[in-house]
């Protein structure tokens, strides 16, 4: 019906999209994947000298002793902001499960921080549990000794971790209220009856019938605690020391503000790979818990 | 018997509420904490972070935050709603035209297309933000807004271009080939026809994208630099603290100032907002 000018119409209409996003994105990828392999210090009349793989050793073997520990902040970030984040949220949708005035305003108060800005949230944070920020100026002024919130590295990355759940935990919990929704009313009412306690229900029907939902809010969840940057920032600006310095804070904060873009190109494109491939582990992995959601509906 | 049942459902609803009530309020204190120390001076900030003393409360440090060079409250407004406006219509526009060719022609060349679009949305923005600064270099558009627009717009394409084309191939195809039939462009039939029909799903792409657009603190910060005469609200905010975190006289108003408007907008359109976000998390 179309016929050749219709095809050609067709894609000139993807045209615009696919010159932004490949100019944008794509290339940009491709530049990181060359510069991953050059030693370049991003000045324009340099050019990048071929180095081949010596900034995936340097990431490896860290001869100066100050990547690795960004790997495992970040590391534990993710994990432990992701189950965190995830537990809560959880817990609050099914306390606000039902929609009456009370838990619509409850909803909108867990989701609040979300619309602020990451790094506007550090700094919020950074103000009330800083070494002169509110909570320890109320301790010491009821007598008791200040808390080392952000100035004992142990504390700092336990401090930082707990902002971003409570910044992120909003937008799961909106994810959970959806997918509780899709939970068949009818097999929770039947197992009742059948005499299933509150946590039985839980397990038997809710649970599994939530997979869907489970696989992106732990995706989406970890994709964002992976590039954790802007609250670092406001926060503790990675410190004390690098007690909270994270991969993205290291690519940008560090390799790239010392214009060793060779070597911030090869962290990105770590990060990348390692985003992608943990994606799909999580959805193939996931696959049958949602196969199970679906022979419940 | 029943009636002691019925008294636990009732005191469970009750402990329920409670929990609701006081989980919320821990939720407002840090708010709170933004808002009482607005108003007052350092030493009654550090003496009773809680108070407020209506004698000494004041509104000239609201009034300096205001004035401050560092973080230009007004034109701080005017740009980040500038970059709102503008990366929402280029990404939009941009992906209404690629999603709608998607969703239309069921071939294997135009799968593979959206999954090369998709692809898109596990590249952090700020990740890939280094090499693009060169792209932006060689084009000639760093340090511009132009140049900001189309980088911050080429991150929101991903996933606008996936919800659009989930949308429209929801959409009865009878419609356009009617229109089509009776001779109207592919132009024609689809901004006169599909798209007014888009009108929820463009608000969840709208709401969304202004979210991230509103609170992108990295693409600004380096695309424009930290010397560039347009700052937004984020980079104005780091401007003005990031060197004074412990000076609350200036920390407390700046953050009331940057947050003040967001959360009004928020409180408005609550609803969109939330039911929005849900809506592309089950399209995606």
């Amino acid at each position: 019906m179309l016929g050749r000018r219709g095809a050609r119409g067709r894609g000139l209409m993807t045209v615009p999209a696919a010159l932004i996003y490949v100019g944008l994105m794509v290339v940009p990828v491709g530049y990181a994947v060359y510069y991953s392999f050059t030693e370049y210090n991003g000045i324009p009349s340099q050019t990048p000298q071929w180095v081949g793989l010596e900034n995936y050793t340097r990431i490896f073997t860290d001869p100066t002793g100050d990547m690795h520990s960004s790997l495992w902040v970040t590391g534990i970030i993710a994990v432990v902001g992701a189950f965190g984040v995830n537990v809560i949220a959880l817990g609050l949708a099914l306390l606000l499960r039902r929609t009456t005035p009370f838990t619509a305003f409850a909803r909108a108060v867990m989701f609040y921080p979300h619309v602020l800005s990451a790094l506007i949230v550090g700094f919020l944070w950074q103000a009330i549990l800083g070494p002169q920020g509110a909570v320890n100026n109320l301790l010491t002024g009821s007598g008791r000794s200040a808390l080392p919130f952000l100035s004992d590295p142990g504390w700092a990355l336990a401090t930082m971790i707990a902002v971003i759940v409570w910044a992120q935990l909003g937008v799961q919990l909106v994810l959970y209220l959806a997918g509780l929704q899709a939970v068949p009313a009818d097999l929770q009412e039947a197992a009742t009856l059948d005499g299933a306690g509150k946590a039985q229900v839980f397990q038997h029907v809710t649970w599994p019938a939530l997979a869907p939902t489970v696989t992106v809010t732990i995706v989406t969840s970890v994709l964002s605690l992976l590039k954790v940057y802007e609250v670092v920032l406001g926060l503790t600006n990675g410190g004390p020391g690098d007690a909270t310095q994270t991969w993205a804070y290291e690519i940008l904060a560090v390799s790239f503000a010392n214009n060793k873009v060779g070597l911030a190109c090869a962290q990105a494109v770590l990060l990348i790979v390692v985003a992608g491939i943990l994606s799909f582990t999580i959805i193939a992995l996931r696959k049958r818990a949602e196969e199970g959601a679906e022979a419940l509906s | 018997m029943n009636r002691s049942g019925s008294r636990t459902v009732r005191s469970r609803a009750t402990a329920r509420n409670v929990a609701i009530a006081l989980l919320s309020v821990a939720m407002l204190v840090p708010l709170y904490i933004v808002v009482v120390n607005a108003f007052k001076p350092q030493q009654e900030i550090l003496l009773s972070p809680l108070g407020l003393d209506p004698a000494t409360a004041s509104t000239q440090y609201l009034q300096d935050a205001w004035t401050n060079p560092n973080f230009p409250v007004v034109s701080g407004y005017a740009v980040t709603l500038l970059l709102v406006v503008a990366c929402n219509v280029v990404a939009i526009g941009a992906s209404v035209p690629t999603a709608y060719v998607i969703a239309r022609t069921p071939t294997v060349l135009f799968r593979v297309l959206l999954l090369f679009f998709v692809a898109g949305m596990f590249i952090p923005a700020q990740i890939i933000l280094v090499p693009a600064i060169f792209v932006l270099k060689a084009l000639h558009l760093m340090g511009t807004l132009p140049g900001l627009v189309l980088f911050m717009s080429s991150t929101m394409i991903p996933f606008t271009l996936f919800i659009f084309t989930g949308y429209i191939r929801m959409l009865p195809r009878s419609l356009d080939e009617a229109a089509a039939i009776d001779g109207a462009s592919q132009q024609r039939v689809l901004w006169r026809i599909v798209f007014p029909l888009m009108k929820p799903i463009v608000a969840t792409a709208f709401i969304l994208n202004a979210l991230s657009a509103w609170n992108d603190f990295v693409s600004p910060q380096l695309i424009l630099g930290p010397g560039s005469s347009f700052r937004t609200i984020t980079t104005g905010v780091y401007a003005a603290v990031s060197s004074y975190t412990t000076n609350y006289e200036i920390v407390f108003p700046t953050l009331l100032l940057a947050v003040v408007p967001i959360l009004l907008i928020f409180v408005l359109m609550q609803r969109h907002v939330m039911s929005g976000l849900s809506a592309g998390a089950v399209k995606g």
